[in-house]
C-alpha cells in the first residue's frame, strides 16, 4: 500500500518535471519566435532579402582582393602596423587591468584576513560595477574628452578586465590551501608575505590560465572599438569600409589580418592553457 | 615564561578556560588531552595565531598578548610553530620553505623578488641537513613524504632561531617511523638548543617516553600537571573521561607494539635504538 | 636522551650549496625579469600610444562640461544685434521651449534689459552696451562698435583667467553656471539650473505647469484636458511621445539592444548543442566529421564578432535582426567549442546504465546524457547572455541599431549632454540588470542541484 503511495508521489514528481521541462522549451520557442518576429519588422532590411544579400558583400570584397592579386600581400603588409596597435591595445589593457585585478582579488577574498571586513564588501561592489560597466561607454566618453587616440579604448578595456578577471582571481582565491597562509603567519610574516608565498604560489597557473583567455577576448574588444574611433585595425576597417566600392581588397586584407591573429591567440592561449593545467596534474 | 588566567572563548563554547602554567627553565613540556579539550587553542594563542579572550602570558615581565604589529610578528619568529598538517607552502620547493622562517625582518622588496642571501640560503641548508633531508632541498615540498614535510617544517622553525617551539600534534598524520624521527628531532632540539618545546600529542606513550613534563587538559581547563612518571591509569582515566572504557592503545599510534605496559616507564623494545643512543 | 641518532649526519656538502644558491638566484632573477619585461613593454606601449602628446591635447574642461551638463540644464537669454533684432528667452536655446513671457529673474523695459544671475550677478543689455556685474570685481563692460567688440574691466583690476576678450568675442564664464558671451551678431546670457528640464513633459505642453501632487489629482479627475482621451493617457502619451527626451524611442533602442542579446544568445546555445554532440570524441566516432564541426567552430569564432557585425549590416540593414544573427553566428562556435568539451568530460557510467535499459539513441541523449551537461549548458549560457548585453551595445555602435548607435550619435551632436548621460544611465542598468538576473539564475541552478 504505501509502495503504491510512493509510487503515485514518484509518477506525479515525475509529471510535474515534466511539465516544466515542457514549459520551459515552450517559454523558450515562444520568446524565439515572436522574438525574431519583433526583430524582423525592427529591422531595416528583412531576414528573406537578407539571405539572398548576405554572399553579395563577402564575394564583392573576395572578388577585388582576387583581382589584386600578388599586390594584396603588400596591402596586408601596409595594415600591420595597425594591427600591431590593435594587440598592444590588448596587451597594455590586459596587463594593466589584470595587475589591477590582482590587487583586487586579494583585497576581495574573504578567507585571507583583510582588515577591515567592509573593505572586502566594498573591493567586490566595486568589482562588480567595473564588470558591468560598458566597455564602449567609457571608451566614448574618453575619446570625446582624450581625443581619437588608443589610450581610451586601452583604458576602458582594462577597466573591465580588472573586474571580470578580479572576480575570477578573488574565486580561484577563495578555493586556496589556508594552512601554508598560516604556517607563514606563525613565522611572523606580515601580510603582503603571506600573500606572496602563501597564496601566489598556489594560485598563479590559474591566474595566468584565466589572463590568456581574457587577453584573446581583449584582442576582440579591441578590435571592436577601434571602430568607434579608438585606433588600430578597427579604424582602418571604418576608413575602408566608409569609402564603398573600391576599396575591397583592403577591407579584405584587414579581415585576412584580424582573422589570423585571432587565430594564432586562440591557439596560443589554449595551448598554453592546457600546459598549465596538465603541468600542474603531473607534478 | 608564566601563563595566567588564559581564556578562550567563541561565542557560548569556551575553548580555554582560565589555564595558568609557568616554565622556568627549558623543558619538553607535553599537552595531552582528548580532542576538543583546546590543547590548539593554547598553543595558537601562545604564538597569536589566535587573540585571546582573557588572560596574560608573560615572558621577562613583557606581556605577549598585548603585541601589536611589528612586535607581535617578531614575537612569532620568536616562537616557532609546527603544525599537524605541516602547513608548508607546496608548490615551493623545500629549500624556499626553509627560508620562509626568515621571512620576518626580510624587506618587502627582497620578499616580493624571491632574493635571499649567500648566507642565509647556507644556513637553511645546515638546518636542513641536521633533519637529514638537504637532499631533497630542490624539490617541490608537495612532492615528499609526510614525515620529509614534517621536518622541512621543523627546519623551517630551526631557520627562524626561536626561543621556543610550539608543536601542534606533530605526528598525528605521519606513519609510526616518520613520527619517531620527528619526535626525535623535536627531542633534540630540547637538548642541542636547550630550548622550551611545548607539543600537543594524542599519544600518552609518546609524552611519556619524550617529554620531561606532562599537562593534561579536560574541556579547556588543565587537570594534570606534573612528571611524566605520576601518568597513572586512573589519572590517564580522568583525563580522558572516567565514563569512557579507556584503552591506552586507542590513545596510541603504532609507534610502539600494542601490549606494552602503559604505566611500566621502562622503554619498549621499539624504542632500544633511541635508548642505545641516549 | 641527551644527543640523538641526527648528530651523527655527515656535514652538509659545499657544491650542494652552490647550485642551491644558484638556483634560487636565478628564480628571484626569473621573476625579476618577467617584472622588467612587462613594465618595458608597458613603457613601450605607452611611448607608441604618444600618451604625453595626448594628455596634452586632451580637453579635460570637456568632462568639467560633461558633467554639468549631464545634471543641470541652462536658460539662454539671447539678444540678435543683426536682422530682425529681438530677445528670446528658451531653454536650451531651443525654439520650442521659447518663453512667452520672460521669466521672473529676466525683466524687460524699453530700452533695458535686466537678467539676474543670482548671488550678486547681474547682466545688463541695453542697445549694443553690455554690463556685467560681478561680486568683489565691479561691473565689466561690453559695447559691439564697428571695429570689433571693446571691453572695459574696472580699473586696477587684472583680466581673470575666466575671461576672453578679443575684438572678435567676448566670453566670460565666472561660475560653472553663468554665462555671458557677446559677438557682433548677438548677445547670449545663460544661467544654468538644476535638474533636467522637461523630462516628462514637453516645455509647450499643457501639462509642464502642474507640480506632482496637481498632476496625481489631475490624473484621476473627470474635467478632462483633451476631450479625446481621459487625463491619465493623455499623460502617458504626452511623456512618451516627448520630442526632447524621446522616450519612445530609447525604450525601443533598449529594447532592441536586449532582442539582439538575448536572439543570439539562445540560437547560438540551440545550434551550439547538437553541434556539440558531432564535435565531442565520446559521442561521434567519425573522425572527419568531428575534425569537420571542431573547424566549424574555430571559423565561427575566428572571424570574430565584429566582422560578422559588418557582412549582416552590409546584408540585412540596421536593426536588432542584424545583431542578433552577429551574436549567434559568434557565439555558435563559442558555445560549441564549450559545450563538446563539456561533453568529453561526461561520466560514462551514467551513460552506460541508461544504454544498458535498451533505451533508443534519442531516449539515450535525454536521459543518458542532457542531465549530466544541462547546468554547464544553462550556466554558460545565461554568462554568455550577460557579455552579449554588453557587446550588444557596441555591435549597435557600429551600425546595427539599438541603444549603442543611440549613444553614438547623441554623443557626436555633442550638445545634449542630460540625453548621453540618461542614455548611459540606462544602458548601465540594462546590463546591471541582466548581471543580476542571470546571477540569481545560475545560483539557483548550482543549489537547486545540490540540493537533490
Amino acid at each position: 500500500m504505501s509502495l503504491h503511495i510512493i509510487q503515485t508521489e514518484i509518477m506525479a514528481m515525475e509529471k510535474r518535471r515534466r511539465l516544466y521541462s515542457m514549459a520551459c522549451i515552450v517559454l523558450i520557442a515562444a520568446v524565439l519566435i515572436s522574438g525574431y518576429g519583433l526583430a524582423n519588422d525592427l529591422n531595416s532590411g528583412g531576414f528573406l532579402t537578407g539571405m539572398q544579400q548576405f554572399f553579395d558583400y563577402p564575394s564583392e570584397i573576395v572578388k577585388e582582393a582576387w583581382a589584386a592579386g600578388f599586390s594584396f600581400f603588400l596591402v596586408m603588409g601596409r595594415f600591420v602596423p595597425a594591427l600591431v596597435e590593435t594587440l598592444n591595445i590588448a596587451g597594455a589593457a590586459s596587463i594593466v587591468g589584470g595587475a589591477l585585478a590582482v590587487v583586487l582579488a586579494f583585497l576581495g577574498s574573504a578567507n585571507l584576513g583583510v582588515n577591515p571586513p567592509v573593505v572586502i564588501t566594498i573591493v567586490r561592489r566595486i568589482m562588480d560595477i567595473m564588470r558591468a560597466f560598458p566597455e564602449l561607454i567609457l571608451a566614448l566618453f574618453l575619446i570625446f574628452i582624450l581625443g581619437s587616440s588608443p589610450v581610451p579604448a586601452m583604458i576602458a578595456v582594462a577597466f573591465h578586465t580588472a573586474g571580470a578577471l578580479g572576480k575570477l582571481f578573488s574565486e580561484v582565491n577563495e578555493n586556496a590551501d589556508a594552512d601554508p597562509v598560516e604556517g607563514l603567519a606563525s613565522c611572523g610574516a606580515t601580510w603582503l608575505q603571506r600573500m606572496r608565498y602563501g597564496v601566489l604560489p598556489q594560485v598563479l597557473p590559474n591566474y595566468l590560465s584565466y589572463f590568456m583567455l581574457r587577453f584573446e577576448i581583449n584582442v576582440r574588444a579591441s578590435a571592436i572599438l577601434g571602430f568607434v574611433g579608438a585606433g588600430g585595425i578597427g579604424m582602418e576597417l571604418r576608413r575602408t569600409i566608409g569609402w564603398g566600392k573600391g576599396a575591397g581588397d583592403e577591407t579584405a586584407a584587414l579581415f585576412m589580418l584580424l582573422i589570423l591573429s585571432i587565430f594564432v591567440i586562440d591557439q596560443l592561449s589554449s595551448f598554453i592553457r592546457r600546459r598549465l593545467v596538465t603541468g600542474r596534474d603531473s607534478e | 615564561m608564566k601563563i595566567a588566567e588564559l581564556t578562550k572563548t567563541f561565542g557560548k563554547i569556551t575553548a580555554v578556560d582560565t589555564v595558568s602554567f609557568s616554565i622556568d627553565q627549558p623543558q619538553m613540556v607535553g599537552v595531552i588531552g582528548p580532542s576538543g579539550a583546546g590543547k590548539s587553542t593554547m598553543l595558537r594563542m601562545i604564538n597569536r595565531l589566535t587573540d585571546a579572550t582573557q588572560g596574560s602570558i608573560r615572558i621577562n615581565d613583557r606581556e605577549i598578548l598585548a603585541l601589536t604589529g611589528r612586535e607581535k610578528r617578531r614575537w612569532q619568529r620568536d616562537c616557532a610553530m609546527i603544525f599537524q598538517q605541516f602547513n608548508l607552502v607546496p608548490r615551493l620547493n623545500v629549500v624556499t620553505n626553509v627560508l620562509m622562517g626568515r621571512l620576518n625582518g626580510h624587506s618587502t622588496i627582497k620578499s616580493l623578488f624571491c632574493v635571499f642571501g649567500r648566507h642565509m640560503v647556507e644556513e637553511a641548508l645546515a638546518a636542513l641537513d641536521r633533519l637529514g633531508i638537504a637532499d631533497q632541498a630542490l624539490q617541490r615540498a608537495e612532492t615528499l613524504s609526510g614525515g620529509q614535510q614534517q621536518r622541512v617544517a621543523i627546519a623551517r622553525a630551526l631557520m627562524q632561531t626561536p626561543k621556543m617551539v610550539l608543536a601542534d600534534e606533530p605526528i598525528a598524520s605521519l606513519d609510526p617511523l616518520s613520527a619517531e624521527k620527528v619526535m626525535n628531532s623535536l627531542r633534540e632540539i630540547r637538548d642541542r638548543d636547550n630550548l622550551t618545546v611545548i607539543c600537543n600529542l594524542h599519544t600518552l606513550d609518546t609524552a611519556r617516553t619524550y617529554c620531561d613534563r606532562v599537562i593534561g587538559m579536560l574541556e579547556g581547563r588543565i587537570v594534570f600537571d606534573d612528571l611524566p612518571e605520576k601518568l597513572t591509569p586512573s589519572v590517564v582515566r580522568d583525563i580522558y573521561g572516567a565514563n569512557e572504557e579507556l584503552n591506552e592503545s586507542v590513545t596510541s599510534t603504532a609507534i610502539f607494539k600494542p601490549g606494552v605496559e602503559p604505566d611500566s616507564g621502562q622503554p619498549t623494545p621499539a624504542l632500544t635504538p633511541l635508548a642505545a643512543n641516549g | 636522551m641527551t644527543s640523538s641518532t641526527l648528530a651523527i649526519q655527515p656535514p652538509a656538502p659545499v657544491t650542494g650549496s652552490l647550485t642551491v644558491f644558484s638556483r634560487i638566484r636565478r628564480n628571484s632573477l626569473l621573476v625579476m625579469a618577467g617584472t622588467g619585461l612587462t613594465i618595458l613593454y608597458l613603457l613601450y606601449t605607452f611611448i607608441s600610444f604618444d600618451v604625453w602628446d595626448l594628455l596634452s591635447r586632451s580637453k579635460p574642461q570637456r568632462a568639467v562640461l560633461l558633467a554639468t551638463d549631464a545634471v543641470a540644464h541652462k536658460v539662454h537669454v539671447t539678444k540678435t544685434i543683426r536682422g530682425a533684432g529681438g530677445l528670446s528667452i528658451a531653454v536650451e536655446g531651443e525654439r520650442t521651449a521659447t518663453y512667452e513671457t520672460p521669466p521672473g529673474w529676466v525683466t524687460v523695459s524699453d530700452d533695458l534689459t535686466r537678467v539676474d544671475l543670482a548671488e550678486g550677478y547681474r547682466v545688463d543689455i541695453s542697445g549694443t552696451h553690455v554690463i556685467f556685474q560681478i561680486p568683489d570685481l565691479g561691473p565689466i563692460h561690453v559695447r559691439i562698435t564697428d571695429t570689433g567688440i571693446e571691453t572695459i574691466l574696472p580699473e586696477g583690476v587684472d583680466p581673470p583667467d575666466w575671461l576672453r576678450a578679443t575684438p572678435a568675442k567676448f566670453d566670460a564664464r565666472p561660475t560653472i553656471g553663468r554665462r555671458v558671451q557677446v559677438s557682433k551678431a548677438r548677445i547670449e546670457v545663460h544661467r544654468y539650473f538644476m535638474g533636467w528640464e522637461n523630462f516628462f513633459f514637453p516645455f509647450r505642453s499643457e501639462l509642464a505647469v502642474y507640480s506632482p501632487g496637481q498632476l496625481f489629482s489631475l490624473a484621476f479627475s473627470d474635467q478632462r484636458l483633451d476631450p479625446d482621451m481621459p487625463n491619465w493617457r493623455l499623460m502617458a502619451t504626452t511623456f512618451w511621445n516627448n520630442p526632447g527626451w524621446q522616450h519612445k524611442q530609447v525604450f525601443i533602442a533598449l529594447l532592441e539592444t536586449f532582442l539582439m542579446a538575448v536572439l543570439g544568445t539562445i540560437t547560438a546555445a540551440l545550434v551550439g548543442l547538437p553541434l556539440a554532440i558531432l564535435a565531442a570524441a565520446n559521442f561521434t566516432p567519425a573522425q572527419a566529421l568531428r575534425f569537420a564541426v571542431r573547424r566549424l567552430f574555430d571559423f565561427l569564432r575566428g572571424i570574430d564578432m565584429l566582422i560578422w557585425s559588418l557582412i549582416f549590416i552590409r546584408a540585412f540593414g540596421l536593426g536588432p535582426l542584424t545583431g542578433a544573427l552577429a551574436i549567434a553566428f559568434t557565439d555558435t562556435g563559442s558555445l560549441g567549442k564549450l559545450f563538446s568539451e563539456a561533453l568529453e568530460g561526461v561520466n560514462k557510467k551514467q551513460m552506460e546504465g541508461v544504454n544498458a535499459t535498451g533505451a533508443n539513441r534519442l531516449q539515450f541523449y535525454r536521459f543518458g546524457v542532457i542531465p549530466q551537461i544541462i547546468p554547464v549548458f544553462v550556466s554558460q549560457t545565461l554568462y554568455y547572455l550577460e557579455a552579449n548585453v554588453r557587446s550588444a551595445t557596441i555591435i549597435g555602435a557600429l551600425g546595427a541599431g539599438g541603444i549603442g548607435l543611440m549613444l553614438v550619435e547623441a554623443m557626436n551632436t555633442q550638445r545634449h549632454w542630460e540625453n548621453v548621460f540618461y542614455l548611459i544611465l540606462l544602458t548601465i542598468s540594462l546590463v546591471m540588470v541582466m548581471d543580476t538576473v542571470s546571477a540569481k539564475l545560475r545560483n539557483r541552478l548550482i543549489h537547486g542541484r545540490s540540493g537533490i
